[in-house]
Order: C-alpha cells, then sequence, then structure tokens
C-alpha cells in the first residue's frame, strides 16, 4: 500500500472518518493508530506482524530492564542482548543468504566448490528502519538519554505508526515515543502544512517513475551506450532516488502532520551539498544521525576518525542492501569523506575548503555532486563489473545516439527534473508558510499538481527503499 | 492517561478535523475532476479508445435478435478488413442458405482484451439463449507475441477495466486490492484512461523516438505521396457522397461490422481506389509498415508470449459454448513482403500444436492460399478492401457453404 494509490488514499480517508470521531477519547485513539497501522503493514504481508510486535515486546522490557538493572554490568548485557536480537532478526532475514553465497564465492577463489544452501527469505517490508528505530530506544535508555516510558502499547504503537513504518524516517523513541503519550491533535495549520508536504512527495515520487525510465535505459542496457545516455542515465539515478525516497519520506512526514503528529525532516536539498560530509548532512539525515550517534561515536568518533569512518559507512552502504555494490558505495562515501576531512586539514587546501567565495562554491558543489553522481552508479549497477563499465562510459566519449534529438531532450528533461525537485524542496522549506496563507493561490495549486500527478504513470511504478 | 477533554475543546477539535477530512476528500475529487476534464479537452475516452468494440459490445443484443442463423468472425484488424459480411450473406444466399454474419475484428487487442471480450458476447448470447451456426476465429500469431504483449503494457489494465464485468473487477480487488481499485476508478471515474495511457501517448510524445526509416532500402517518393494525400482528400469526398447516411460508428451496424463493398461504388470511385491502392503499396511504404511491424510485433522471428497463447485458448473455449461450429483460422498472409525464418515458423507450429491441443479443435491455415495473392494487401499484413477481401471472403463462402446450407438438425 503505498501512498501515492488510490487504495492508500482510501485507506486514509477511512482512517481519517474513525479517527476524527475518536478524537476525544485518548486510550481508543491509540488502539486504533495500533490497528490502521497493522493493517497498513499486513496489506503486505501480515505474516511479518508478529515480528514487528516480537520485537517491540523484548526491547520495552529490555529497556525496562536496563533502567532497573543496579550494576552497569548488567546493564551493559541487557543492551548487548538488545542488539544481539535486532541485529540478529536484521541478520537473518536480510544478510543471511548474501553471506552464504559470499563464502561460497570466495571458497570459489581457492579452487573448493561449496554447495551453499541459501534461506530465500521474503525481507519483511520495513525492517531495517524499524529494528534501528527499536534498537535506538534500548541504546538511549542504557546510556541514560531517556527515561524508559511505560506503556507496552504505546511502544508498539510508536514503532508500528504507519506513515513512517515502511520506509522511515528512522525516529528516536526519544522523539516520538513522548507523541504517542500525550497523543496530540491536529491543528488546521499543521494539517494545512501536512498537505502540502503529501503534494510535495507525490510530485517527487511521480518523477522518481519517470526518471525511472531513461536510468534504466542506461543500467539495464545490454549493449554500449552513447556518452549522453550514460549521463543522462546517472543523473535519472540521482533524480529517482531521491524522488523516490524524498519524497516518499515528504508524504510520511505530511500524512503524520495531518493527525497531529511530528516527524523530523530527513532530506535538505542534498544535491545542493558542497562537500562529501556535507551531503551526508543532508541525505537520508534520520540514518546518518543514527549511525552518527549510535555507530561512530561508539567506536570512538574523532580518535581513529578514518578507520571509524570507513566502519562506519561500510555498514551504511550495507545497511541499504544485501550487495557487494552496496558495500562498495559505503566504502566509495567513506573515502571520499576521509579525504575531505584530510585535504581540509591539509594548509595548501585550507584556501579552498574555508574559502566563502561563490566561485569556489560552485566549484566545491561541482565536484561534491559528480562524486555523488559516481555513487549511484555504484549504488544501482548489478554489479561491481557493470559499475565500472557504466564508469568507463561515463569518461569515453562514444558516438551519438540514433535518435540524438530524443537523446537530447531526455537529457534536458532528466536536469530539468532534478532541479525541479530541488526547487520545490527549496521553496516548501523556505517561502512554505508564506504560500500556505495565501489561500487563494495555494489551494488552486495544490490541486493542480494532484491532479496532474493522478495523470502520469509509469506501470511498473516501485519504491526503492523498501528493499532496505 | 487522563481521557477527558473540556467539551468547547473536543468541538473546536472537531471542527478541525472535519475540515482536514473535508478538505482531503474534496482535494482529491477536484483534482480526479480536472483530470477527466483535460482527457475530456483532449477528446479522449473510452469510446476514442475501444469504440469499436463497445459498439461491437453494444451491439450484440440487436445482433441475437436477428432471425436468420448467425455467424460471426472475431480477430484481429486483419479480421478487420479481410471480410466483407454482407458479400458473404448474399454469397451464401445464392448458394440457398440463409445466414446474418458479423465482423468482429478489432485493431490494437490482443488475446487478453479479446477473452474479456468473448466471455461478454457469450454472456449476451447464453442471456437470450441463442447460438451462433459458425464462429471463425482468427488466430494472428503476431498479435500473440512477447513484443506485442509489451507495446501494449500502458493499455492492459485500462482495456481489462473497460472489457470485464462488475463482478469480475470486483473478483480484481478482492485478489489485488490496490489493482482492482486502479481498475474500478479506472473504468468509473476516468472513462477508461489510466495515467499510464495519458503519460505514454501524451507526455512521452515528444521522448519517443519517430518512426524511423533506417534499414529501409528503397527512396521515399514525395510526388507519390503527395499524389496519395490528394486521392485520399478525393475518396473522403466520393464517400460521403455515396454514403449520405453513415453516422461515423467505428462498427456500424447496417454493414455488419464490416465495411464498404464493391457493388455500392461509382466506376469513377474504384478506379481511383485502383490508384490508391499502387500509391500505398509502394515499395518504400511496405518496407516501412514491415519495419515497423517487426519492430512492435515481432511479426517475423514470433516469439510467442505463453499468457496470450492461453488467453487465446480461453477465447476459443467461449466460443465453443455459444457456437455449434468453430473453425479456428489463420489470415492470409503477404509472402512478399513478411518472411518467416525456420526458428519462427517452427515457434508457430507449436503454438498450433498447443492451440489445437487445448481446444481440440483444427488450426486451419490460409495463410497462403490461391485465391489470395499478395497484390491484394493494403499494407504487409491487411488485405485491401474491394481485392483481398471481396476473394478471402469468397474462399471463406467456398469453404464453408455446404455447412451453413444445411438445414437446422430438429
Amino acid at each position: 500500500m503505498l501512498f501515492n494509490t488510490p487504495i492508500f488514499f482510501v485507506f486514509f480517508v477511512v482512517f481519517l472518518l474513525i479517527y476524527g470521531l475518536l478524537l476525544v477519547q485518548k486510550r481508543p485513539r491509540l488502539y486504533f493508530i495500533l490497528v490502521a497501522s497493522f493493517v497498513f503493514y499486513g496489506a503486505w504481508n501480515y505474516k511479518f506482524i508478529p515480528l514487528l510486535v516480537g520485537s517491540s515486546i523484548i526491547d520495552y522490557y529490555l529497556a525496562l530492564a536496563i533502567a532497573a538493572a543496579s550494576d552497569q554490568r548488567r546493564k551493559k548485557l541487557l543492551v548487548t542482548a538488545s542488539v544481539a536480537v535486532n541485529l540478529g532478526i536484521l541478520g537473518l532475514f536480510k544478510y543471511a543468504d548474501f553471506v552464504l553465497e559470499s563464502v561460497a564465492d570466495f571458497l570459489l577463489v581457492f579452487g573448493m566448490e561449496a554447495s551453499v544452501p541459501t534461506l530465500s527469505w521474503v525481507l519483511p517490508v520495513g525492517i531495517s528502519f524499524y529494528t534501528f528505530q527499536s534498537l535506538s530506544y534500548t541504546i538511549d535508555v542504557y546510556r541514560g538519554d531517556m527515561e524508559p516510558r511505560r506503556g507496552l502499547v504505546h511502544f508498539t504503537t510508536a514503532l508500528a505508526f504507519f506513515p513512517q513504518l515502511v520506509a522511515g524516517p528512522i525516529l528516536r523513541a526519544r522523539q516520538i515515543l513522548p507523541q504517542f503519550h500525550t497523543l496530540p491533535v491536529p491543528t488546521w495549520t499543521g494539517a494545512r502544512h501536512g498537505m502540502l508536504l503529501v503534494t510535495s512527495g507525490l510530485i517527487k515520487k511521480t518523477i522518481a517513475d519517470l526518471l525511472a525510465i531513461p536510468a534504466a535505459v542506461l543500467f539495464e542496457a545490454d549493449g554500449p551506450v552513447s556518452l549522453i545516455e550514460a549521463w543522462t542515465g546517472t543523473l535519472a539515478f540521482a533524480g529517482q532516488i531521491y524522488g523516490d525516497f524524498a519524497g516518499y519520506t515528504d508524504m510520511a512526514i505530511g500524512i503524520a502532520l495531518m493527525i497531529g503528529f511530528k516527524i523530523p525532516p530527513n532530506f535538505n536539498l542534498p544535491y545542493f551539498a558542497v562537500s562529501p560530509v556535507d551531503f551526508w548532512r543532508r541525505w537520508h539525515i534520520s540514518l546518518s544521525t543514527w549511525l552518527r550517534d549510535y555507530l561512530y561515536i561508539s567506536l570512538g568518533g574523532k580518535h581513529q576518525r578514518v578507520r571509524n569512518v570507513m566502519i562506519t559507512m561500510l555498514l551504511g552502504g550495507l545497511w541499504h542492501g544485501a550487495a557487494w555494490t552496496f558495500v562498495a558505495w559505503g566504502f566509495f562515501h567513506g573515502l571520499i569523506i576521509v579525504a575531505t576531512h584530510y585535504f581540509g586539514s591539509l594548509r595548501t587546501f585550507s584556501g579552498f575548503a574555508n574559502s566563502t567565495s561563490r566561485s569556489v562554491a560552485l566549484l566545491k558543489w561541482a565536484l561534491t555532486f559528480y562524486l555523488v553522481l559516481i555513487g549511484w552508479v555504484l549504488f544501482r549497477a548489478h554489479s561491481i563489473d557493470d559499475a565500472w563499465n557504466i564508469f568507463l562510459n561515463l569518461h569515453t566519449f562514444a558516438a551519438l545516439p540514433e535518435q540524438g534529438a530524443v537523446a537530447g531532450r531526455v537529457f534536458i528533461a532528466t536536469v530539468v527534473a532534478v532541479l525541479w525537485m530541488h526547487l520545490q524542496d527549496w521553496f516548501v522549506i523556505r517561502k512554505g508558510e508564506a504560500f500556505e496563507n495565501r489561500k487563494w493561490l495555494f489551494w488552486p495549486v495544490l490541486i493542480f499538481f494532484q491532479g496532474l500527478c493522478l495523470m502520469t504513470g509509469e506501470p511498473s511504478s516501485e519504491f526503492i527503499y523498501f528493499q532496505f | 492517561m487522563s481521557s477527558s477533554t473540556s467539551s468547547s475543546d473536543a468541538k473546536a477539535q472537531r471542527r478541525i478535523f472535519a475540515r482536514i477530512f473535508l478538505t482531503v476528500s474534496l482535494g482529491m475529487g477536484i483534482a480526479l475532476a480536472l483530470v477527466q476534464g483535460l482527457v475530456m479537452a483532449l477528446g479522449a475516452g473510452s469510446s476514442s479508445l475501444l469504440g469499436r468494440v463497445i459498439e461491437a459490445r453494444d451491439a450484440i443484443p440487436q445482433i441475437v435478435d436477428e432471425p436468420q442463423e448467425l455467424v460471426m468472425m472475431f480477430g484481429s484488424s486483419m479480421t478487420g478488413a479481410g471480410f466483407s459480411p454482407r458479400e458473404f450473406d448474399l454469397a451464401v444466399a445464392e448458394r440457398g442458405g440463409s445466414v446474418k454474419s458479423f465482423n468482429f475484428g478489432f485493431g490494437g487487442l490482443n488475446p487478453l482484451f479479446q477473452d474479456y471480450l468473448a466471455r461478454r458476447i457469450r454472456e449476451d448470447f447464453e442471456a437470450s439463449d441463442r447460438r451462433l451456426k459458425l464462429v471463425m476465429i482468427e488466430f494472428n500469431p503476431f498479435q500473440t507475441t512477447v513484443s506485442r504483449r509489451n507495446l501494449q503494457r500502458p493499455l492492459e489494465e485500462s482495456y481489462v477495466a473497460l472489457l470485464a464485468s462488475p463482478a469480475e473487477l470486483a473478483d480484481f480487488t478482492l485478489d489485488d486490492p490496490e489493482s482492482g481499485l486502479r481498475m474500478s476508478l479506472i473504468r468509473y471515474l476516468r472513462d477508461g484512461i489510466s495515467a499510464e495511457m495519458i503519460t505514454t501517448f501524451l507526455w512521452g510524445e515528444p521522448f519517443r523516438a519517430p518512426r524511423s526509416d533506417d534499414g529501409v532500402d528503397f527512396e521515399r517518393d514525395e510526388a507519390a505521396e503527395e499524389r496519395l494525400r490528394e486521392v485520399l482528400r478525393v475518396l473522403g469526398e466520393k464517400f460521403s457522397e455515396e454514403y449520405p447516411d453513415f453516422d461515423g460508428s467505428d462498427w456500424y451496424y447496417p454493414w455488419q461490422g464490416g465495411g464498404t463493398v464493391k457493388t455500392e461504388r461509382s466506376a469513377e470511385t474504384l478506379e481511383l481506389f485502383e490508384e490508391y491502392y499502387d500509391l500505398i503499396t509502394s515499395d518504400y511504404r511496405m518496407a516501412v509498415d514491415r519495419l515497423d511491424r517487426v519492430e512492435s510485433a515481432d511479426i517475423e522471428e514470433l516469439h510467442f508470449d505463453a499468457e496470450l497463447v492461453a488467453a487465446f485458448v480461453r477465447v476459443v473455449e467461449n466460443f465453443k459454448a455459444i457456437s455449434d461450429n468453430v473453425e479456428i483460422i489463420m489470415l492470409p498472409k503477404n509472402t512478399d513482403w513478411i518472411k518467416n525464418p525456420p526458428e519462427a515458423l517452427a515457434r508457430q507450429a507449436e503454438a498450433i500444436r498447443q492451440i489445437e491441443a487445448e481446444t481440440a479443435l483444427p488450426v486451419r491455415d490460409f495463410q497462403v492460399i490461391e485465391p489470395v495473392s499478395n497484390d491484394m494487401f493494403s499494407d504487409t499484413t491487411h488485405l485491401n478492401r474491394y481485392q483481398g477481401a471481396v476473394a478471402f471472403t469468397e474462399f471463406l463462402v467456398e469453404r464453408y457453404a455446404e455447412l451453413l446450407t444445411q438445414p437446422a438438425p430438429n
């Protein structure tokens, strides 16, 4: 049940109707959110609901036990149990086959052919998001950053909350759990902003689906592609993944706001970043801050920065999917972050790094965007070999495609689409409030764009981040 | 947890919520109306999409009321162009039979869609307790290929939504709520026009490669093209003069779903048609058309889509339930332009074997028959009206006259 489908619209309208009737009754409202979230999740595969409930029960009681434990050793043991259970579940469902196949491939290098059985289990939708979210609770309680909250239903509802259940953002317990205890009611201003975000997300998701077509021309090509097609495809994928993920997140935040809940933003104009470090401050903020707070800092942070950055980014890459291309993508980003720190520390480059001039900023942006694009090639390619071939394609002049004019139009449309999404986000962030107050303009524009999205579709529309 | 809220607060909260609910519902309603407005402004809709099919389907209640024995030819646009019902009936009458035949040939369908149409035909015949004396079902190999299916994917949901019955739509919704709901929206709120179709055929237009004549060894003759445009203009005028009562239907009941007949046209018009056929079958035009068929329907290599072959079997099964005689036939092929390599013929033979095994009926291969020659085509696949269709219809009469002139068993 994707947010941009008619079935979700029906679900949400029914949800709003019942939720509105329960508005003044807190406990029934809480139970209703839980049931609705299970219905939403069950629309994909109801068999995984017990897994979600199991995760929440374990972490809820472990958090209480951690808080109640008198000695540090016991606290550590309990939080380790939480980490082991959560990562164990994630590992079993998401990485077991990858590890087994990699072992078999590794043995093959030494001439040992091993027939390794694989599990071929279905990956529960959203597991990477909710396990990290659940884990943040026990770790925060262990660190003393938050007090455990009484109420298993509250905790489970917060974890299963349908707007953010399947594709994040990865909320910290301290951000979301208190809201399920107070159960805020929506305000008209908040709801109106929510509607703006939903429409903005819908536009981005629609654009992302269209960009999937030129992206596939490159990444699914059987033979060689021209230089313009290679750049169009890479740029299109950059736009696709951004529109897909940021669009979906916007819709999640907007939907939550419409029923009174506040979810922090997950993106902040990432393709306007002027360094790889800056990029990760703007891209999938909830994941990068999670990795920073719970992994990078746990590893020691700035002490042994190179090692810690590389481990964090490698695992961050692996979080995105069980394949060597994701590991390579994480490694690549680790490398460019380390390089940024290194060059920034050199006296020769400090002038460049600290410069506030516009031309230098433009140069830094161009370099960063180029590196991000190269990273996306690793991310999207079917194998490291494919990624390398595409990399060569991007840097080798090949003859123009047969339909040069069409290829040119597609390239221009792709550039416009990527730029449009960022300008739209910039507008929502900077001018959204003023825009919302101009009712005569706000509602017609919203309806116009919703209509436009209803007129645009692609049969193979799928949400990329579900695989994570 | 406190569950008490002051009554004025509660009222205010309810008001806000009612506003949110109404805004969401009304907003989507207006957005959908906007879409519908644009679709109407573009002249799109179920009638422009499946006009001929819908008109033919709507004519079934009238067909089942006809007093004569009923004959139907069901198939693709090749059937549409290649079978002349009124000439068929006349020729059967000359042999002592009395039948009323109908042309149910439709361009742009594949067996998946034909299956739904066949179900609707079956339902109407069964409801009126009427049977067909004979149905000739065209098996069109290139309508059953993977390429053809892929080409029509953006249309698939719309066509099925329009051709499925309400009960079938309900079944889809129970089976896959997301897809079922989308199809119901397409049918009941979007008049058959899906978002995918708008994207493909409207937004997608500037990004579609123009029809290419690369690989065509013949030169385009601009003077001949100019003359063709002129001939077409005059033929249009002649049509208006000679058929003042024609109402513009895609499937015209007085013509029984077929086209015009030679005897109704003036000598001058028929002379113009001779020139028209020459002009539209220039080597250049035929080569471009062949290339288009190769790319869009894999007409030479013939890689069959298993689902489409299975759907074709279902089409036959539907007609078996309402027809005394069911014939599966393959229409004449323009062998000057369409040449299938041995591997393709082997694949075709395999598909035919499957159809014959599953329907327990033979597939009659009329692809190469003496009365129809390669100069009777209007392009690489369709027979022309006054030569090809006439010859093939006569061939069918010869073939099935005995069957159709037999008295009905008591």
